[in-house]
This record gives structure tokens, C-alpha cells and sequence, in this order.
């Protein structure tokens, strides 16, 4: 019976206690700066030099290129750029190996859909999603 | 004497004490097992398949997946491999990030561990305790790598980030309070008289029986076998630190229990000299060439994760992928002596045995 009503002390010291949960989805969940959300693309900074397709390791990035509008400029300019997000693990190597920082990460991590198809996200989806951008890249 | 006819039993594969899917096929002869058959490959993703395609880097967040509450020490062993292959030099500075956040790791998968197991013999406020304090080291290590479970933090060679502003003294600051709450954990949970009657002379094995099984980890260390790769054959900076290693003789569930609560105080003492020697100044990842290109040769490290030996092979054919990449995956070694455990057993005492060997299926399954 001793061990029981030690425990039970412990317990109630614990009832004054600071709370240890957030009121989420009222109040928003403090993030650290490094938390790997959604991705947010910079269509203008992209080289399309394919890097973040090459290391993506479950291929959920697609994307096409076009040659400059500008017959002045060399190089190539984005066209398409999806990711599907039923397959992204999230795990940083695209914004880890992009040259240009065309690709960050930011801090939004509610991807709930209600079709599949949803998670499917193109160029404009993803330049719009630019709250809680990551500062450190 | 009443006979009872032998009944076949399903537990599982969707059941709250096996942490994940696991079926367990027991045949019960009223409350007594006659036999039990574990049946897995529920969470079989194939990743040691899968890492044939992928490059050394791509691999590391596979990992995260396997022993997903211990993920630190599935990227370290992943990493340390393709080192060992390539010969390559790690930053002391990285070495200490590496082993804070596998050791923050320990002390976390042995909180859900014990959390998970007392909710499970039927103690619920032990588990909202133990995720408290887990939640405290998530956010540290969330703050290290952006992550809260799946960390892919290291990379061969180093680590991903350096430490952040002010992160060192935070960790400073969570080992007194972790002393702290042990303290209580011990209060709450070791001297109950009834967990203490279940767990006592439960699923008992010898030395033996378990060096046989090739158990490692608490499974084994609760027969009295001192033996703990961070001692037998220290890897990163292990041998740097003064840290025991725990040990029971008796080799049942609470024998286990014990060893695992006083590993959490070693890590606690191993982080804490860590943070007092942590270098201010260096680099966090080596000199690594742009593609990691490993020599043609084999190389097999293993290193303690909180569940056991955790082994990683590599076959490289020169490649950018390896030629074969094996894991050695202690839950699913520690899992196979649960049919001699649970032989003439009583049903009640199923889940205080399974969940003693602390098995994460993701690791079991591969
Ligand atoms: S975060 Fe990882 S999985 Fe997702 S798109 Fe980038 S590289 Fe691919
Ligand atoms: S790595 Fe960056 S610059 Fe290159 S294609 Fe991808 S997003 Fe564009």
C-alpha cells in the first residue's frame, strides 16, 4: 500500500502543474524556424537544372522547361512544376541541393484534402503558399 | 478437471498493445496458451530493396522509417557505414551532435516505451506523464533538424545543421529536469504493489536462452550479460564518456523495466558531459566529395540503438547506389523468443511479455 499512496502523492503534485497542451487549431502551434513544411517555389529564380528532381528520393517532383521568351537570354525558364504530396515524405533534399533557393521550405504543415487528387500540387499552388517561409535554407 | 476445447485466437494484426500491425495466432486452452505464432510483414515497405535504386543520401530518410521512435540511430548507422566504406573523416563537432541527439532519442523511445507499456498492463496516468516529458525532447530535437520523428539529420560525412542559437543550453537545462521527473517516475510506477505483481517472475528467460536468440539491448542486459556496443566497441566518441552500463539477473519483465529506466540516467550522464565538452568552433561536415561514390567492398558497423544491435551492410559495386544494403533490425531478432515466452502462459500475461521486449514494427518489418 506504501508504493500506492506514493504514487498517488506524485499525482497530485502534478495536477498544479503548468499545462502541457496547446490549444490547437484556436491558437496556432509555435514552430521552430527549421520545421519542414510544405514547400513554397520561386518561379523566377528556378535554372530548371533538374537537381531537385534527380535527389528526390520517392519522385514526386515533376517539372518542364521552356526556353527564354527573351531570344537575348540564355538558359531556360520554368514551365510545370508539380509535387505530389501523396508521396512526399517532406524530407528537405530538394531545397537542400537547389542552387538558386527556387525551392524553400516554410512552416505549413495542414495538407488534409478530401480527394486525392488535391494533393497534387502545381506551380501556382506552390508560389502561393508563401507564409512562415524558412529563413535559414 | 474441466477441459476446456483448444480455441484459436486472433490477436491482432489492429490491436492497441502491439504498437503497430502486428497478428499474434494464439491457441488458447481456456485462459492457458497452448502455442503462439507471431505473423508479420504487415508494415513491409522493402527498403532494403528500395535503397538498391536510390543514392547513399537518398537513403538516410528511409531509414528515419524503420525504427521510427529511435530515428538518430538509424541515420547514424546508415552514415557510419558509407564512412567506414570511404574512409572518411567526421568533424568532432558533428560527433558531438550526433551523439546528443541519439542519446535525446534513447531517453525518448524509452519514454513511449514506458509510457506505452504501462497503459498497456492497465496504468493510464504513467503514459500521459512519460509523452510530457517526451514532448520536451521532440521539440529539442525539432529545433536540431526540422523535424519531430522522421529526422533525416545526418548525412554522411556530418551533420545536416549546426547546433541553433541557444540550443546547447537549452539541453543543459532539460537533463536536471529529466533527473527530476525519473525521480518521480520511480515514485509513481516501481514501487506499486500491483505492477509490481504483474511483472514480477513474467516472462523469464536465462542468459542462455537469450545469448541463443542473439537478444541485445535491455532483452539481453536483464539476464546479466554486460554487453553494450558503446562499451564493446565504441564508435563516434563513445569512448570519451564515463557512463555505466546497466544490468539485471533476473531476466524477467521487471528486470527490463529496470535496466531500461537506469539507461535513461546513463544517457542523461553521457549528455551531459557532452554538453560540456561540445566545441563552439568547427565544421559539421567533412571533407565529402560532391557524389558519394563508395570503393567496390563490403563493410558491416552496428551500433547500440535503444532496442539492441542495430547492424547495417553494404555491398558496393563503385556505384552511386549500393550493390546490396541489409539491415541487421534487433526488434525483429529480440521479437523471435516471444513463442517460447508465451508457451503455458496465461492470456492476461500476453501483453506484459510482448510489451517488454519493446518491439517498433516498422523495424520489425523492415
Ligand atoms: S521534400 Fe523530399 S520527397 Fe518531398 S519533394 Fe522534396 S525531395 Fe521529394
Ligand atoms: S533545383 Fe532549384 S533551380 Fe534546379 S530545377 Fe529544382 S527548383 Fe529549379
Amino acid at each position: 500500500m506504501k508504493g500506492l499512496a506514493k504514487g498517488l502523492t506524485y499525482t497530485l503534485k502534478n495536477m498544479t502543474r503548468e499545462k502541457a497542451t496547446y490549444h490547437y487549431p484556436e491558437e496556432p502551434l509555435p514552430l521552430p524556424d527549421r520545421f519542414r513544411g510544405i514547400q513554397k517555389f520561386y518561379p523566377e529564380k528556378c535554372i530548371v537544372c533538374n537537381q531537385c528532381v534527380n535527389i528526390c528520393p520517392t519522385d514526386c517532383i515533376t517539372l518542364t522547361g521552356k526556353k527564354h521568351p527573351d531570344p537575348e537570354r540564355k538558359g531556360r525558364i520554368i514551365e510545370t512544376y508539380n509535387i505530389n504530396f501523396e508521396i512526399c515524405i517532406l524530407c528537405d533534399l530538394c531545397t537542400e541541393v537547389c542552387p538558386t533557393e527556387a525551392i524553400v521550405m516554410t512552416n505549413n504543415f495542414e495538407l488534409a484534402e478530401y480527394s486525392r487528387d488535391e494533393f497534387f500540387k502545381d506551380l501556382q499552388w506552390l508560389d502561393e503558399n508563401d507564409t512562415n517561409i524558412r529563413k535559414e535554407n | 478437471m474441466v477441459r476446456t476445447e483448444e480455441m484459436l485466437l486472433n490477436v491482432g494484426p489492429q490491436h492497441p498493445s502491439t504498437h503497430g500491425v502486428f497478428r499474434l495466432v494464439v491457441k488458447i486452452d481456456g485462459e492457458i496458451i497452448q502455442e503462439a505464432t507471431p505473423v508479420i510483414g504487415y508494415l513491409h515497405r522493402g527498403t532494403e530493396k528500395l535503397a538498391e535504386d536510390l543514392q547513399y543520401t537518398q537513403i538516410i530518410p528511409y531509414t528515419d522509417r524503420m525504427d521510427y521512435l529511435s530515428a538518430m540511430t538509424n541515420n547514424y548507422v546508415i552514415c557510419h557505414a558509407v564512412e567506414t566504406l570511404m574512409g572518411l573523416e567526421v568533424p568532432e563537432k558533428a560527433e558531438y551532435l550526433r551523439v546528443m541527439a541519439m542519446e535525446l532519442g534513447r531517453i525518448a523511445s524509452h519514454l513511449v516505451w514506458f509510457g506505452t507499456y504501462l497503459l498497456d498492463i492497465g496504468a493510464t496516468s504513467p503514459f500521459l506523464f512519460a509523452f510530457r516529458e517526451r514532448e520536451a525532447i521532440i521539440n529539442l530535437l525539432n529545433e536540431l533538424s526540422g523535424a519531430r520523428l522522421t529526422f533525416n539529420y545526418m548525412r554522411v560525412g556530418g551533420v545536416k545543421w549546426d547546433a541553433p542559437e541557444g540550443w546547447i543550453d537549452k539541453v543543459r537545462e532539460f537533463i536536471p529536469y529529466m533527473r527530476k521527473e525519473l525521480e518521480g517516475y520511480h515514485d509513481l510506477v516501481t514501487g506499486n504493489e500491483i505492477f509490481l505483481n504483474r511483472v514480477k517472475g513474467v516472462g523469464t528467460y536465462t542468459k542462455e536462452d537469450a545469448l541463443q536468440y542473439s537478444l541485445s539491448g535491455a532483452n539481453l542486459r536483464c539476464t546479466g550479460v554486460n554487453y553494450d556496443l558503446r562499451k564493446e566497441e565504441p564508435y563516434s566518441i563513445y569512448d570519451r564518456f564515463d557512463f555505466d552500463v546497466p544490468t539485471e539477473e533476473t531476466g524477467d519483465a521487471f528486470a527490463r523495466y529496470q535496466v531500461r529506466m537506469a539507461e535513461m540516467e546513463e544517457s542523461l550522464k553521457i549528455l551531459e558531459q557532452a554538453v560540456e565538452q561540445f566545441p563552439e568552433e568547427g565544421n559539421i561536415l567533412g571533407k565529402v566529395p560532391r557524389v558519394i561514390r563508395p570503393p567496390e567492398g563490403e563493410v558491416y558497423v552496428r551500433i547500440e540503438s535503444p532496442r539492441g544491435e542495430i547492424g547495417c551492410y553494404i555491398a558496393s559495386d563503385g556505384q552511386k547506389e549500393p550493390y546490396r544494403l541489409k539491415f541487421r533490425r534487433p526488434s525483429f531478432y529480440n521479437l523471435q523468443i516471444l513463442p517460447k515466452l508465451l508457451k503455458g502462459e496465461n492470456m492476461a500475461n500476453l501483453v506484459v511479455i510482448l510489451g517488454g521486449i519493446d518491439i517498433v514494427l516498422g523495424e520489425v518489418d523492415g
